[in-house]
């Protein structure tokens, strides 16, 4: 028995010999290159072929996918300058202007326009009521506004697509909450499209009245979280001096939109009237304050024009979407050409997301008061007129001619400072937060801080003369934070837009631009990072797309095999034997 | 076997969803245009400050119908307060299923008792006598409207909602059938599952505990006796 049991261990020593010799041959060869001592690494890279050229993988192909018109065309007809109701309607010579039907029955009033009108619009016969001239100036002095609380891209019990949708980007749609006139018929085109009524849109619209108009606002929360309207900067009063014959029921008390002060709030079902006589003419804000935390980023913010008294003053009450004042007030015509309202805003998408997790909104109520955190923000999507690059550039750019004189009113309704950047202009500050600056003191830059609910009056002067404009051409406009230039974290994006001159434009309302191809730019996939950016530079792209994966060498996979093979055949020997034993 | 059919019926729609939104996407400009011709075109259209009745249809009968079989009437409230017996909903009509006879002529009040809009608008009649193959009534703010339509003669289930944003999602859904109807319609507060329903929290009461435990160790013996050798 002893002889062969010495045997048997000779045997085993010889296996373990084996084992050690593979070990370590394992070792020489699959150790990575940075811990290998250099003398040896030279040897092993030379047995193993590796100091030969090997051709890196070739690069990828890019596959756009479903590549968006740059201008869908939808209604060519209402670019013209035109009359309806009597009410004369600038041209917007833009992809997508703003319904002309709807700029008459807001300027008219939804009381005084004809029914084929209203329907064209797609407005509520209240939407914008307008009474009395008071003053026996030519103008009506007594404006009731209706408007309505609107979730845009929110959650549904039937579909998994956002409803009513409302894209900002190609691909785009986070959840928004915003103020709407009041509308008739459906929430999105039909019961098969799903795109929202084009009534329904961000940003809220901007309000516009005349100084010293008895103003009326109403209210009607449509909406399943309770609402207010804060009027930011706007002369109104803490709590609304009512008089008869105004209805007074299912109103509640407040006129400053703060639940914490002075107001109860309209909860759903419920309705808000609120009263004002502004004083003070100026670019100004309204805003929900119910949680602004959460409320005012979602989207519930507008601009608030009061344009200056004058005779025959008939202005434009809303502008649905911001962007082309198509009838301006006479005091702005009286000292400019054009005139444009821009709205700009940031949004943390997760808040956005948030709204789109569930449909009950006690969950959705839960979410976005203790679950989302504000101060844990970073903005990753940036708007200018609710949508960002390249659909901005379909109905936001601001079309000029040469030796004209524009108004632009900026707010900033983001979160992050703004750092408005034309390029090849320099523009004027006529007025802070709707205060005119004296224009001894006026300041003339190229970027303009605007900082959150800031509002400045810009002019945009495009006299070719070396400082004002540089001539004509595509000029970008953009906030000059270059986060802001991205949609989250892909450029281009964010809040760009254009002053084109209207010999750069083509009947479409496309720029005619010369640079590089931007098709790639209309694809969803390039927003979700699936398109290298440099893909359309230049006439030789391939050195721009990404590499193809490499396949690892034979050698190596063999190598890291053994090793692995070597352990673990080691763990189980070890552990099986002992077990015998 | 009524979750197969819902699964069936979910699929159709999302297919026809996206067949009919890719063939929209051609033609959305005509489209609109002619929502707007309809409106005048048609007679069936009555709008003022306190609503409106669009598509109404008194006499013309649809095909399959040889007379008016019954006259239907029907209340409809609705309001926010109607939502307090459904968790989690904000909006509802105080009823939300109707069954009606073929052919018959169904007048609808709708009683709005919030201070904002309300709808009563069903979906899918036929698109020769109802343009969009709807029928709708609007009341702007507290008060009502009342409308009439004629139902076709075959077996059916027609959407019922309000369709001011999110009203559907928040509660205002129902539905109409005809000799029962052919299928029911997800998401009817009080009648039906939603098709995406929302998660909650779970809590684990000893009930459910014990539940659990008991399956367990039946599991456990089932197998214990069935492998043991």
């Amino acid at each position: 028995m002893l002889p062969l049991r010495a045997e048997g261990y000779k045997l085993r020593r010889g296996k373990q010999a084996l084992f050690w010799f593979a070990l370590v041959g394992v070792v020489f060869l699959g150790v990575p290159d940075p811990w290998m001592p250099r003398a040896i690494l030279k040897y092993r890279q030379r047995l193993l072929g590796e100091l030969k050229y090997q051709a890196p993988p070739v690069s990828r192909g890019v596959t756009l996918g479903t590549v968006e018109e740059f201008c869908p065309n939808e209604h060519p007809e209402w670019r013209e300058a035109q009359v309806i109701e009597g009410v004369e309607i600038e041209r917007s010579p833009v992809c997508e202007p703003d319904n002309p039907y709807l700029v008459a029955a807001v300027v008219k009033g939804t009381n005084n326009v004809s029914h084929d009108t209203l329907m064209r619009a797609g407005l509520a016969p209240d939407a914008v009521v307008l009474g009395r001239d008071l003053d026996g100036d030519g103008d009506p002095d007594e404006v009731e506004i209706h408007l309505e609380v609107v979730e845009l891209n929110g959650a549904s019990p039937d579909t998994a697509e956002p409803v009513p949708g409302f894209a900002i980007g190609p691909g785009i749609r986070p959840a928004f909450w915003v103020f709407a006139p009041k509308g008739f018929g459906m929430a999105t085109r039909s019961l098969e499209d799903l795109r929202a009524n084009p009534l329904y849109r961000v940003p809220s619209p901007t309000i516009r009245v005349e100084q010293g108009d008895e103003v009326t606002i109403v209210l009607e929360n449509t909406h399943y979280l309770p609402h207010s309207i804060h009027f930011h900067g706007v002369d109104h009063p803490y709590h609304p001096p009512f008089h008869p014959p105004l209805d007074l029921k299912g109103s509640l008390p407040g006129g400053d939109g703060v639940p914490e002060t002075s107001e109860m709030v309209p909860m759903p079902g419920q309705k808000h009237i609120y009263r004002l006589r502004p004083r003070h003419a100026g670019t100004m804000l309204y805003h929900c304050h119910v949680q602004p935390q959460a409320h005012l980023l979602m989207g519930l913010q507008g601009l608030f024009v009061v344009e200056e008294q004058r005779p025959n003053n008939w202005v434009q009450t809303l502008n649905v979407g911001a962007g082309h004042v198509r009838h301006r007030s006479v005091a702005v015509r009286e000292r400019y050409d054009r005139e444009y309202d821009l709205h700009y805003m940031d949004l943390d998408k997760e808040l956005h997301e948030f709204v789109q997790r569930a449909n009950d909104p006690r969950l959705i109520a839960k979410a976005i008061d203790h679950t989302y955190d504000v101060t844990e923000r970073t903005a990753d999507y940036f708007l200018v007129n609710g949508r960002m690059f390249p659909y901005s550039l379909r109905d936001s750019l601001v079309v000029v001619k040469p030796n004209e004189k524009v108004k632009l009113r900026v707010a900033n309704g983001g979160m992050q400072k703004l750092a408005l950047h034309p390029h090849g202009h320099k523009v004027t500050i006529t007025a802070y937060d709707g205060v005119d600056v004296n224009p001894v003191a006026w300041i003339t830059r190229d970027v303009v801080d605007v900082d959150t609910a800031q509002r400045v009056d810009l002019v945009l002067d495009t006299t070719n003369d070396g400082l004002h404009s540089y001539g004509e051409g595509v000029w970008l406009l953009h906030d000059h934070h270059e986060n802001a230039v991205t949609t989250d974290g892909v450029f281009p994006g964010g809040g760009i837009t254009a002053i084109v001159y209207e010999s750069y434009l083509d009947e479409n309302g496309v720029p005619k631009v010369s640079g590089i191809d931007w098709k790639p730019f209309f694809s969803p996939e390039y927003y979700r990072k699936k398109i290298p950016s440099l893909a359309t530079y230049g006439d030789d792209t391939r050195i721009f797309r990404e590499p193809a994966e490499a396949t690892p060498r034979g050698s190596r996979v063999f190598i890291w095999g053994l090793a692995a093979g070597l352990g673990m055949g080691a763990v189980v020997a070890l552990f099986l034997g002992r077990r015998r034993r | 076997m009524r979750r197969v059919l819902l699964g069936m019926f979910l699929g159709a729609i999302v297919c026809g969803c996206l067949l009919l939104q890719r063939a929209k996407a051609q033609t959305s400009g005509e489209a609109d245009v002619h929502m707007h011709h309809h409106a005048h075109e048609e007679h069936g259209m009555t709008m003022d400050a306190s609503g409106m009745v669009m598509n109404e249809n008194r006499d013309r009968l649809p095909a399959g119908c040889t007379a008016i079989s019954q006259d239907v009437k029907i209340v409809v409230h609705a309001g926010r307060k109607y939502a307090t017996r459904y968790p989690g909903a904000v909006f509802a009509f105080d009823q939300n299923s109707w069954d009606v006879p073929p052919c018959s002529r169904v007048t609808v009040t709708l009683v709005n008792e919030d201070h904002v809009r309300h709808q009563w608008m069903i979906h899918g009649l036929p698109r020769y006598l109802y343009p969009g193959g709807m029928f709708h009534i609007e009341v702007s703010g507290p008060g009502e409207k009342s409308g009439t339509f004629i139902v076709p003669a075959e077996k059916k289930t027609y959407l019922v909602h309000c369709d001011v944003p999110h009203h559907m999602e928040k509660g205002m859904k129902a539905q109409l059938t005809v000799l029962g109807g052919d299928l029911n319609l997800p998401g009817i507060p009080g009648l039906t599952a939603p098709a995406r329903p929302d998660r909650y929290a779970l809590r684990w009461d000893t009930r459910s505990i014990a539940l659990g435990g008991v399956g367990a160790l039946l599991g456990f013996a089932l197998a214990w006796a069935t492998l043991r050798r």
